[in-house]
């Protein structure tokens, strides 16, 4: 094993001189570098979040909370500004709309997320009451960045927890993470010194072209499936697309973290850390060229798509979690119309407020349509009860969902197109959806 | 006895194990697609759908998905080892939670030289991986 090289503050923590609770955070911390090969810490400048409410990523550093709360007592703060991502674990209980919810949590009937009583006890409120004692935003959401207000500059070291939020940290607001968020990152404001934290490892190495100018929402999509698919863990430069929108951009990192690992891009002209090309690739000729064409984007929708019929029995929107003006969009997609099927749709607890306000809760209800926030249906490892075939409009959700049933007695299909094919599947019942 | 292929590799978690290879031609995926209560993939359409892992020495090219990777190397049924050619994140993570011998960064790829049924001795405290190819 290489050697990791401390400070003499971090010997002292590791010798438990801070206490226990930090002890067990370094030997984490120092078991990270290990593991990755990094040589040292780095004191980070930017932000944090973790999935709650777990105090370690590895079972091997977990405390109790008796030990969280003593620290608490004692006046313990995370080092950083930290965000709690989605809803808590293990159940993930929507925060709001969870009334509508008839899931039952990894298919275990005594799990219905709609049942006040096991609501209650899946928000896991002693945790958060510490938590929040400690500093932490209880966000609860893939997409927390939305609602966080207070971004990472470019540059900043910061710990993330999410693989399709990696991604807007990186790529598009030019800070430094890997998929590391944890009590230990956060609460020491340390992590391992390896892969994005490092310039050299930023650049990009995979130029990619495409036939077609990628334009519309589900083109950004299939288009970050697969070159998910090609980079693998590499760092490609994507040219032949047109400008980004915010939701595109989260459909871009979510399905990029769904056909592969692409923790860093470049679109030249657009991402902070690409002026141009040659500046994406840090002067260097990129190692390999590929051309996500046509024929690459229809394969890429017909892996998306898993269905033998056209009945759909729901409709899901809302991996990653909407934004709010995809949340304006859809109320007025659905101004005067009626949903026939169970239709959900999934944004950020803070969120949820503003959406109120502006009126579209009603909207959405008016037209048979939930609003909930914080979860998502593979997160809780279910659709409701009954639903044989279930339409998105999210590459990542479309791939994961189906995982959780993996018998040939109780298959889930799946309609994946854009938003519009599943409104239309939420006022027919049926799907019409293709690619164009 | 037939000729062992040695390949040297950096260790990611410690530990020595020799156990029979199962080969993911295809990169792994976490969270949702894979069942750890059950120890095998569930991704639709992926190769290794629906084969255990449990005890294995699992050869893979490299992780993708969600931070759910992590979940090859949860509880009693995670596999004996892990060899993958490429990595990041997610199989550092991963690694520390299964706490069993895992490398990467290979001489040449072991991908090459592996099929499912081979054995396999991880030797992660001393950096190398040695095959023998089944009969």
């Amino acid at each position: 094993m290489h050697e990791v090289i401390l400070t003499d503050d971090e010997k002292r923590m590791l010798q438990g001189e801070s206490g226990l609770v930090a002890q067990k955070c370094m030997e984490y911390l120092l078991e990270l570098c290990r593991v990755s090969g990094a040589s040292r810490l780095i004191d980070l400048d930017g932000t944090g979040d973790f999935h709650t409410p777990m105090t370690s990523m590895s079972p091997y550093y977990e405390f109790p909370i008796e030990e969280l709360r003593k620290i608490v007592d004692e006046g313990a703060r995370f080092a950083i500004p930290t965000f709690a991502n989605k809803a808590p674990f293990l159940a993930q209980p929507p925060v709001q709309g969870w009334e509508h919810c008839d899931v039952c949590a990894f298919q275990n009937d005594e799990c219905l997320q709609s049942d006040p009583a096991f609501h209650h006890k899946a928000m896991r409120e002693e945790w958060y009451e510490l938590y929040r004692r400690m500093g932490m935003m209880t966000t609860h959401s893939c997409a927390n960045y939305l609602v966080d207000t207070y971004w990472p500059t470019q540059g900043q070291h910061c710990s993330w927890n999410e693989s399709s939020a990696i991604p807007y940290c990186n790529a598009v607001l030019g800070a430094r993470s890997n998929i590391d968020g944890s009590f230990a990152t956060c609460f020491l404001g340390k992590t391992a010194y390896y892969d994005m934290h490092v310039t050299e490892n930023r650049y990009a190495t995979v130029l990619v072209e495409t036939e077609r100018l990628i334009a519309t929402d589900t083109e950004w999509d299939v288009f970050g499936f697969a070159v998910g698919e090609d980079a693998g863990v590499h760092v490609p430069c994507l040219t032949g697309t047109a400008k980004p929108t915010t939701t595109q951009l989260q459909k871009l990192n979510a399905a990029m973290n769904t056909g592969g690992a692409v923790r860093m891009y470049h679109i030249p002209g657009t991402t902070p850390e690409a002026p141009t090309t040659s500046y994406a690739f840090g002067g260097k000729t990129p190692q390999r060229t590929v051309v996500i064409g046509d024929a690459a984007l229809r394969k890429a929708y017909d892996t998306l798509n898993y269905h033998t019929g056209d009945i759909v029995d729901m409709v899901y929107l809302g991996c990653p979690h909407l934004n709010i003006v995809d949340l304006m969009m859809l109320a007025r997609k659905l101004d005067g119309k009626k949903a026939k099927i169970p239709f959900y749709i999934m944004t950020a607890p803070w969120i949820y407020h503003v959406a109120q306000e502006m009126g579209y809760v009603e909207s959405f209800e008016k037209a048979g349509a939930h609003l909930m926030t914080g979860s998502c249906l593979a997160a809780m490892g279910a659709v409701p009860k009954g639903v044989k075939t279930i339409a998105l409009d999210s590459a990542k959700q479309a791939y994961y969902i189906t995982g959780c049933y993996p018998d040939e007695d109780n298959k889930l299909e799946v309609c994946y197109g854009s938003q519009d094919d599943c409104i239309d599947a939420a006022l027919s019942g049926r799907w019409r959806g293709e690619w164009k | 006895m037939s000729e062992k292929i040695r390949i040297p590799g950096r260790g990611e978690y410690p530990g020595k194990v020799e156990a029979e290879a199962l080969v993911s031609p295809k990169p792994l995926e976490g969270f949702a697609n894979n069942n750890p209560g059950r120890g095998y993939t569930t991704e639709r359409g992926h190769p290794l759908f629906g084969v255990p892992y449990k005890g294995k020495v699992l050869v893979y090219p490299s992780p993708r998905g969600s931070g759910g990777f992590m979940s090859y190397g949860f509880g009693d049924n995670k596999p004996a080892a892990f060899v993958h050619t490429e990595g990041c994140p997610l199989s550092v993570a991963c690694a520390m939670v299964a706490h069993i011998p895992s490398m990467t960064d290979f001489a040449d790829d072991p991908m090459k030289y592996i099929e499912t049924g081979d054995t396999v001795l991880v030797n992660a405290d001393e950096g190398y991986i040695e095959i023998t190819k089944k009969q």
